[in-house]
């Protein structure tokens, strides 16, 4: 083919019908004068046109040679097979739309859930030489730890490892709107905090070195969105303030858009360090860092090392280390990064159903048109031309359901963004981009040749007698082997699915069974930060305290009121270590601040000695409640059998910026015990202490009520604004939330491998369907002579749920062969459950044959109210 | 007609193509077969529909250009005309052409 004529050739392509015309005039007119010519050399009118026709040869064979010369053949060729393809879609919807959806569906779930893989695991993080950015630790013999004011700043001092060293702190501030304070969140950090990111404002500057000094003007950067939502896009923001806790501070920066705009911070402040933390005893930071370009990330360990070793005189844990790690690595917990690959290996699974299923519709397309094929070939068609034409209409059929795929994915992603950003890191964009319309376009590729390949090979490799004799005839042939191994395989991946399915839902349930030890019913919580401004001291707070609780529980509907500093089933953050008086060992307990009615207001019983009350306060002597697990620690490893009375050391953290200090206490009480962290986890060693004796300034506020506690939520707001109208109310969520949010890990999963185990096996049933209807269809003759000899419609409904079964069978067991091979991969998130749950995998292969049974339903009622008059007359 | 007419020899229909156009200027497609049957002189059997499509691919190859006019019978028609490509194309198929009937001439005159 020559290049010069190339674009010639495909411009001919789209002007098909005018170049037609064109030649049509052509023809007239050269005809016109061949006849004029010939009359003038002195034929008769009629002999005349006789000869200029015969002179001109055939006038249709030119043309089509002039086609076919004028364009690219094969392009030619391929659109007419696209529009032929279309057309036999058109000339069959029914087919058409459910090939059409299911591929839609599984493309379109594949590429919602690529974009989540990529985003999340794949692409590198979103800033400039990722691979640069670190986070630094002290390492302990438990694991990585935080790292002290002092550490720090000796890290940041190593300027020829890193090119900038930050740590970062979250807060929830009041911010003055006007109207109501509105409580936003933001983070303090060091002034070279964006310099780790690579990033720098779009509007204004970054921090500048000494802003994080004390003594420096307040100032404040924004994310792009918060600048736009709360100042309307202002492009005059530089030149406003916004009032955080009181305090007026300075806009000097608004970031790009993007990345920052999912984080949970709104705005950024300096990080300035108290006097009182500048000490080697509070663990309270996780510094990141930028690598120097060159450095690599071991020799900075190197040198950290070497670091370590030259601070021994100073840092008293001696075995622990310095630590530096990808930054990455810290983003996805194992969790998430199993969840997300159990997905995307089930949505697979799904896709493979699919194009089985449409591969299965095709074949049996193939079967009726198989009299079409051989006609055609019969003619003169060439194999490969078939096979081509074919393959051309499987083209336009996985086209087709690849845009609608992708169109099914973007709302998908769309709808599930929102609930998802809770769980994913701010790095992660989900969305369609270019990357994950490149894996749509692949998968399309692959599910063409999975779908396409050996339906058209049989289409067109069967012979032309056989053909012509089977189409008209119709029984079950070789065709249908295939058709059975397929359905069968579907069975069994979807019983792989169910299976998975079953197990993870039967781990929900265990969960939920969990005895959390509180009450969950009609408890509703909210946030409260107290500003270091408007409570400067731990005596201002602990009055604030005192005076809500007293106000809460004056309000109708409020049966019992409190306060803590933290939550059930969320965690709680501080860990200190428990010496005891004459013990070598201390104990790792975690330590969570109370008010006297929260042990009374989430039904916590108390089991020995007494719970908190309102004489310990500040001043009075400090007291601590125990729970089981410290009690039975005591009992076990220190032989004492009653701790209630005993005293110990403890690390007890101070009002904001005051380092913690050691406190001597004395244990009043054992309670029964609640879960202070995820379900999942075993219940963990905690000591309570009174809010009173060690305020804290984020904290809780847990009201019991009479009714739902929704209806109480406009009188506690307006209790505690009548406290202070300038404390602005964080989040509300009742209990029933907390232990929802606690088991999001869990479910999310869950619901997510459900769904597709549900469409899975709807697929599959569908796959079932298809081969057993269209046998009956074939086998009508069969069917027909079968019941004219004597079979009772009960025999005929036996032979079709026979052949039902025997799919069915082979399906489950293939099925549950790989579940024993597959569902070992979900063990990190089972809990309580075996992968290899009898129960579950039991449930599952009864689901699978209900759903069977229901599929070989329809076409075994209609086998057995066959005629059998009618049908050997119609086709006898 | 004679019965002994052979077709156009294998290739050689572009080249009489472009040679007519250079000799006599811009012509329609019926002047242009009949051009080439009165030089053949009754020699070759031309389907005169056949140089449509020769004319197509001359016209892609940018060797030849066409213009809308007017037949003697009043019709619009295309006229064909040489392009200085065309002219160029023309000189080296005539050397081809030399060259190729100059060595079939050479093997002929050895053998006898």
């Amino acid at each position: 083919m020559n290049l010069r004529a190339m674009p010639a050739r495909l411009l001919a392509l789209f002007r098909q019908r005018e170049l037609d015309r064109q030649i049509d005039e052509e023809i007239l007119a050269h005809l016109e004068l061949a006849e004029l010519d010939a009359r003038a050399a002195g034929l008769r009118p009629d002999e005349a046109r006789e000869a200029a026709r015969r002179n001109f040869g055939g006038i249709e064979q030119m043309k089509e040679d002039h086609r076919d010369h004028r364009s690219v053949q094969w392009i030619d060729n391929l659109l007419r097979d696209l529009r032929y393809g279309l057309a036999s879609l058109a000339r069959n919807p029914g087919f058409a739309t459910v090939a059409i959806g299911l591929l839609a569906l599984g493309i379109g779930a594949n590429s919602a859930m690529f974009s989540i893989v990529d985003t999340v695991l794949l692409k590198p993080l979103p800033f400039p030489e990722p691979e640069r950015m670190v986070r630094l630790w002290e390492s302990t013999p438990q694991g990585h730890n935080g790292t002290t004011t002092l550490t720090f700043l000796d890290w940041k001092r190593q300027t020829e490892l890193f090119d900038a060293v930050s740590v970062e702190n979250s807060e929830k501030v009041a911010m003055a709107t006007g109207g109501d304070p509105i409580r936003v969140s933001g983070k303090t950090v060091s002034a070279d905090y964006f310099q780790v990111f690579g990033v720098s404002p779009q509007i204004g500057r970054a921090f500048a070195h000494g802003e994080d000094q004390p003594g420096a003007a307040r100032v404040a950067v924004l994310s792009n969105v918060f600048w736009r939502k709360q100042f309307a896009g202002d492009p005059g923001i530089l030149k406003r303030e916004m009032v955080l806790d009181g305090e007026p501070h300075k806009i000097i920066g608004v970031l790009p858009a993007g990345t920052f705009d999912r984080d949970e911070a709104v705005f950024w402040t300096p990080m300035i360090f108290a006097h009182d933390q500048m000490n080697r005893g509070q663990h309270w930071l996780t510094p990141i860092a930028r690598l120097r370009s060159g450095v690599s990330i071991q020799q900075a360990r190197a040198k950290m090392t070497i670091l370590r070793a030259s601070l021994n005189g100073v840092i008293y844990q001696k075995d622990w280390g310095f630590a530096v790690e990808p930054f990455a690595e810290f983003l996805v917990a194992d969790t998430l990064r199993r969840s997300i690959y159990l997905a995307f290996g089930a949505v697979l699974m799904v896709l493979l159903i699919a194009c089985a299923n449409v591969a299965n519709l095709m074949l049996a397309q193939g079967t009726t048109r198989r009299k079409e094929m051989a006609v055609r070939a019969a003619l003169g068609a060439r194999r490969s031309r078939l096979i081509v034409q074919l393959l051309t209409e499987s083209l336009v059929l996985c086209l087709l359901g690849g845009v609608a795929g992708v169109a099914l994915g973007m709302l998908l992603l769309r709808a599930l963004a929102p609930i998802l950003a809770a769980s994913l890191p701010f790095t992660a964009e989900i969305g369609m981009n270019l990357r994950v319309l490149a894996f749509a376009a692949i998968a399309v590729m692959a599910v063409l040749i999975m779908t396409s390949l050996l339906p058209s090979l049989r289409t067109s490799f069967g012979t032309l007698a056989t053909a012509l004799n089977q189409a008209s005839r119709g029984s079950s042939g070789s065709h249908s082997a295939v058709r059975r191994a397929i359905v069968i395989g579907e069975v069994a991946a979807s019983v792989i699915l169910i299976c998975g399915a079953a197990l993870l839902f039967r781990s929900l349930a265990k969960l939920q069974e969990v005895d959390t030890g509180v009450q969950i019913d009609r408890v509703m919580t909210m946030s409260v930060d107290l500003p270091s401004a408007v409570y400067p001291s731990p005596q201002s707070a602990a009055r604030f305290y005192e005076r809500a609780v007293r106000r809460l529980q004056s309000v109708p509907g409020v049966e019992r009121a409190s306060v803590t500093q933290g939550l059930p089933l969320q965690g709680v953050q501080w860990g200190e270590y428990m010496t005891l008086p004459g013990v070598q060992q201390p104990l790792l307990v975690r330590l969570k601040f109370v008010d006297p009615s929260y042990f009374r207001t989430l039904q916590i019983p108390v089991q020995t000695g007494r719970g908190f009350e309102d004489k310990d306060r500040a001043g009075a002597p400090p007291v601590v409640v125990v729970n089981p697990e410290v009690a039975r620690y005591l009992s076990k490893t220190l032989a004492i059998a009653d701790p209630v009375g005993r005293t110990a050391g403890l690390a007890v953290p101070g009002y904001g910026p005051i380092p913690e200090s050691l406190v001597k206490v004395q244990i009043v009480g054992v309670i029964r015990g609640e879960r202070t962290a995820a379900l999942n986890a075993p219940p963990e060693p905690v000591v309570y202490m009174p809010l009173a004796q060690a305020p804290q300034q984020d904290i809780k506020v847990v009201v019991r009520t009479f009714t739902p506690p929704a209806a109480a939520m406009p009188a506690i707001r307006e209790a505690i604004r009548q406290i202070d109208p300038n404390l602005p109310l964080g989040d509300l969520l009742t209990m029933e939330q907390v232990k929802e949010q606690s088991m999001l890990w869990a479910k999310q999963p869950t619901w997510v491998l459900g769904a597709f185990a549900l469409v899975a096996a709807l697929m599959a049933a569908l796959g079932l369907y298809g081969v057993l209807a269209h046998a009956v269809t074939q086998q009508r003759r069969e069917i027909g002579i079968r019941m004219a000899v004597g079979a009772s419609s009960g025999e005929v409904l036996a032979h079709i749920f026979r052949g039902a079964f025997s799919m069915l069978i082979v399906g489950l067991a293939g099925g549950l062969a790989g579940a024993f091979l597959l569902t070992r991969v979900l063990k990190s998130l089972l809990f309580q459950v075996s992968a290899l749950d009898p129960a579950a995998l039991t449930a599952a292969c009864i689901l699978m044959a209900l759903v069977g049974i229901l599929a070989a339903w329809i076409p075994a009622r209609r086998a057995a109210r066959l005629d059998p008059m009618t049908v050997l007359r119609n086709e006898g | 007609m004679s019965e002994e007419k052979t077709d156009v020899p294998y290739g050689t229909l572009d080249l009489l193509i472009l040679k007519t156009l250079a000799t006599l200027g811009p012509l329609h497609g019926y002047r242009i077969a009949r051009r080439i049957e009165q030089v053949a002189e009754n020699l070759v059997r031309l389907n005169q529909g056949s140089i449509y499509p020769a004319l197509m691919r001359l016209e892609q190859q940018g060797w030849i250009r066409t213009q809308w006019g007017t037949s003697e019978t009043k019709r619009k028609v295309k006229f064909y005309s040489l392009t200085k490509a065309g002219l160029k194309q023309l000189s080296i198929e005539v050397a081809n052409w030399e060259r190729a009937t100059a060595l079939v001439a050479r093997f002929l005159e050895a053998e006898s």
